[in-house]
């Protein structure tokens, strides 16, 4: 056969212009699913009530199923809610003409959300309960022990697994084609459809995701290394 | 959807959806047979001394965990006909998909296993080996007696998360055309010129999510079974 | 200055503070010995609020409170007031030497950062470890993070230390420092109380002995009486069995 080296090329370069479109849902889903999913961590964590039962029945039913079937299933409700929604509250926009965009963050934020609150909830009680006690005992509020003492040290712990979960979201938006986005993957895959091209056109978005994961990793290391001075070195055995 | 949501057409659909399950499940046990002996294969890799098998063990897991499964599911799909038909001239590509789909996802299951196999290793303690050793156990029978079962405790929960995660991932064969669970599923909609696929979507969803709570709990009473005489101290 | 009265506090059904009372005076170093689960931690931890009291009152200095029923706002007051050392050191883990000492200034009593941090600084020379203010606690040794331990605690010159086996973790060799600064500070007058299972510690520096036994106050009174004529037999019965026969005390 041979490949199409410039087949290759020029839907390596098409396809990355789909790259904001990948990115944006990652980052909005990510500011949509840190603070519900600590919340969620929190009220797991302390026990609250009948909050904790559903929390743990949504995580359990967003962990369980597959995305894609997450994706179908918002997608083929979301919008007629919406729309009726809108009527309803006579809102004059047209629902339909929304962009896709905005459904995939929805899905990936109820998805990564359960996600996220699960990686908080454990990283939260690998912090020694001493640290929370001497920092009341300092004359700090709950609240200032959280913000100061407990979350800092948290989210150094939580950081490999965050960034498993945000390359696995990465992946995860290649279903986005399935809600009509054009993200890195759709775009390759039009390309693919249209010049029969499949091998190259796929071959080109594997390249772009190795880049991309390749560079979050690079990115959580420096953060990990930045945050981590305060811990001891290593020993290697 | 100009018609209510129907409830009752899930309870309907479900028994035609679970008369694919075993295709499901079929494809997911090879995956996880066939990727479980490979993953033993980097694990060890991994562990050994050669520098170039560890370097490409290392790199073949880093390249899968950054890989969209749609990607190469696609990838595998489209390319490996095209690469048989050129260096063999074989045609593969009237072959069952479900070959191309347990091929694809053995590949993913692969790496996350060597990485499980290589932690659990490690986390039990080297003091153990020695002591097997010093009692005249050979290598190999202290591997398989002393090392093996406690990284396997150990490794359990983390073998269910990726279980759960094959059959997830599974779930996307339907792009291929493999008529499993979710290809049933699919076929059922598109027969109804896409009416009741809501009801459909959410069968399957409860399908699944079924599954994922049978292995979470089989895992978990397994590791309950498994862990005595694991206690601590403390 | 700081007096607890009919103090109770019940773990599942464990009752581990069976009514017990204490009288802390202006400089006062109190030591509170005894077998462990005697309820002396626990004692401790209720004072500052770290476990909540089934039953009680408490006056510090003007202030009176039900135990058991004390506000997050009464609590607050409370430890601002009042300072803790931990048999673990408890060290912010990601906070150096110097912000170990300012954070419960500058965040728990809102004092400017430069005067906190002088008040650190002077804090941290006193007990000796000027030279490592930028140390995270993992670069310390365990004599080092108790002293940092105690340099958070006079930074904010409380009304009274409470100090939780402060030597317990450690190492041999190392509890001769700690226990020289508590000496030290005792002599300026501060006001301590000090759960520990040093008798020689408590025989030379404390003014007042308290011994607990089953979530009680068995006797109290200055070390000379408590340690070397106990009038109690459970008091003698404890003392035989941690002090080799004949041993001298401090």
């Amino acid at each position: 056969m041979g490949l199409d080296l410039d087949y290759l090329a020029r839907t390596f370069l098409l396809s990355l212009r789909g790259l904001p479109v990948t990115l944006g849902i990652c980052a909005s889903t990510l500011l949509v699913s840190l603070p519900l999913g600590f919340a969620l961590a929190i009220i797991g964590i302390y026990r609250v009530r009948v909050l904790r039962k559903l929390a743990s029945v949504y995580i359990s039913f967003a962990r369980g199923t597959p995305v894609v079937l997450q994706i179908l299933v918002v997608y083929s409700v979301l919008p007629s809610l919406a729309n009726s929604l809108a009527i309803r509250a006579g809102w004059d926009v047209d629902v339909f003409a929304l962009n896709p965009l905005w459904y995939a963050v929805v899905v990936f934020s109820f998805n990564t959300t359960a996600v996220l609150s699960e990686i908080i909830r454990s990283a939260i009680l690998t912090v020694d309960r001493g640290q929370y006690e001497a920092a009341l005992s300092s004359g700090m509020t709950g609240r200032q022990a959280y913000r100061r003492i407990i979350l800092p040290q948290a989210l150094l712990v939580a950081l490999p697994n965050l960034a498993n979960a945000t390359i696995n979201l990465i992946k995860g938006t290649s279903l986005a084609f399935l809600m009509a986005v054009r993200d890195v993957t759709a775009i390759a895959k039009i390309e693919a459809a249209r010049g029969y091209e499949y091998v190259e056109s796929y071959l080109a978005v594997f390249m772009i995701y190795l880049l991309v994961c390749g560079a979050t990793q690079a990115l959580f290391t420096l953060v990990e290394r930045r945050l981590g001075i305060y811990r001891a070195p290593v020993v290697a055995f | 959807m100009d018609r209510p949501f129907n409830p009752g057409y899930i309870i309907e659909v479900l028994p035609r959806l679970l008369a694919f399950l075993p295709v499901t499940l079929g494809v997911a046990a090879a995956t996880a047979l066939l990727g479980t002996l490979l993953g033993f294969v980097l694990a060890k890799a991994k562990l050994g001394r050669s520098r170039v098998a560890r370097g490409l063990a290392d790199a073949y897991t880093w390249v899968l965990r950054c890989t969209p499964s749609i990607v190469l599911l696609f990838l595998v799909y489209y390319g490996l006909p095209a690469v048989a038909k050129a260096a063999f001239g074989v045609d593969v590509s009237l072959r069952h998909r479900a070959f191309y789909v347990v091929l694809t996802f053995t590949l993913f299951f692969a790496a996350t296993m060597s990485e499980l196999m290589r932690s659990a290793y490690l986390a039990v303690d080297r003091g153990q080996r020695e002591a097997a050793l010093s009692h005249g156990l050979s290598e190999f029978q202290a591997f398989r007696r002393i090392v093996l079962p406690q990284a396997a405790v150990s490794a359990l929960p983390n073998v269910a998360t990726s279980l759960v995660a094959l059959l997830k991932e599974g779930s996307l064969a339907y792009t291929v055309g493999l008529v499993d669970l979710m290809g049933q599923g699919s076929l059922i909609i598109a027969r109804g010129f896409g009416a009741w696929s809501l009801e459909t979507y959410l069968a399957a969803a409860l399908i699944y999510w079924a599954l994922t709570v049978a292995i979470e709990k089989a895992a978990g009473a397994l590791e309950r079974r498994l862990s005595v005489g694991r206690r601590g101290l403390a | 200055m700081l007096s607890i009265r009919d103090l109770h506090k019940s773990f599942h059904r464990a009752e581990v503070l069976r009514g017990v009372d204490l009288d802390v005076a202006k400089g006062d170093v109190v030591a509170i010995i005894g077998p462990s689960g005697a309820g002396k931690t626990t004692l401790l931890r209720c004072v500052n609020f770290l476990e909540r009291a089934d039953r009680g009152e408490m006056h510090f200095d003007g202030l009176h409170l039900d135990m058991h029923k004390a506000s997050g706002k009464d609590v607050l007051a409370i430890r601002k007031r009042t300072a803790f050392v931990f048999q673990n050191y408890n060290l912010f883990n990601n906070k150096t030497a110097l912000e170990n000492v300012t954070e419960g200034l500058i965040i728990g009593r809102g004092m400017p950062a430069r005067d906190a941090e002088d008040a650190a600084r002077r804090a941290l020379d006193k007990v000796g470890l000027s030279n490592r203010l930028d140390y995270y606690p993992s670069k310390l040794s365990g004599g080092q993070q108790q002293r940092v331990g105690i340099a958070r605690a006079i930074a904010v010159d409380p009304d009274v230390i409470l100090f939780d086996e402060p030597t317990s973790a450690l190492d041999p060799e190392l509890i001769g420092e700690v226990l020289g600064i508590m000496r030290q500070l005792a002599r300026e007058g501060t006001t301590m109380v000090v759960v520990t299972h040093e008798l020689a510690f408590a025989s030379d520096v404390a003014n007042r002995v308290v011994f607990m036994d089953e979530g009680l106050v068995v006797e109290s009174g200055p070390p000379d009486r408590v340690l070397h004529a106990p009038a109690e037999e459970r008091t003698r019965q404890f003392l035989r069995r941690i002090l080799p026969a004949g041993a001298p005390l401090g």
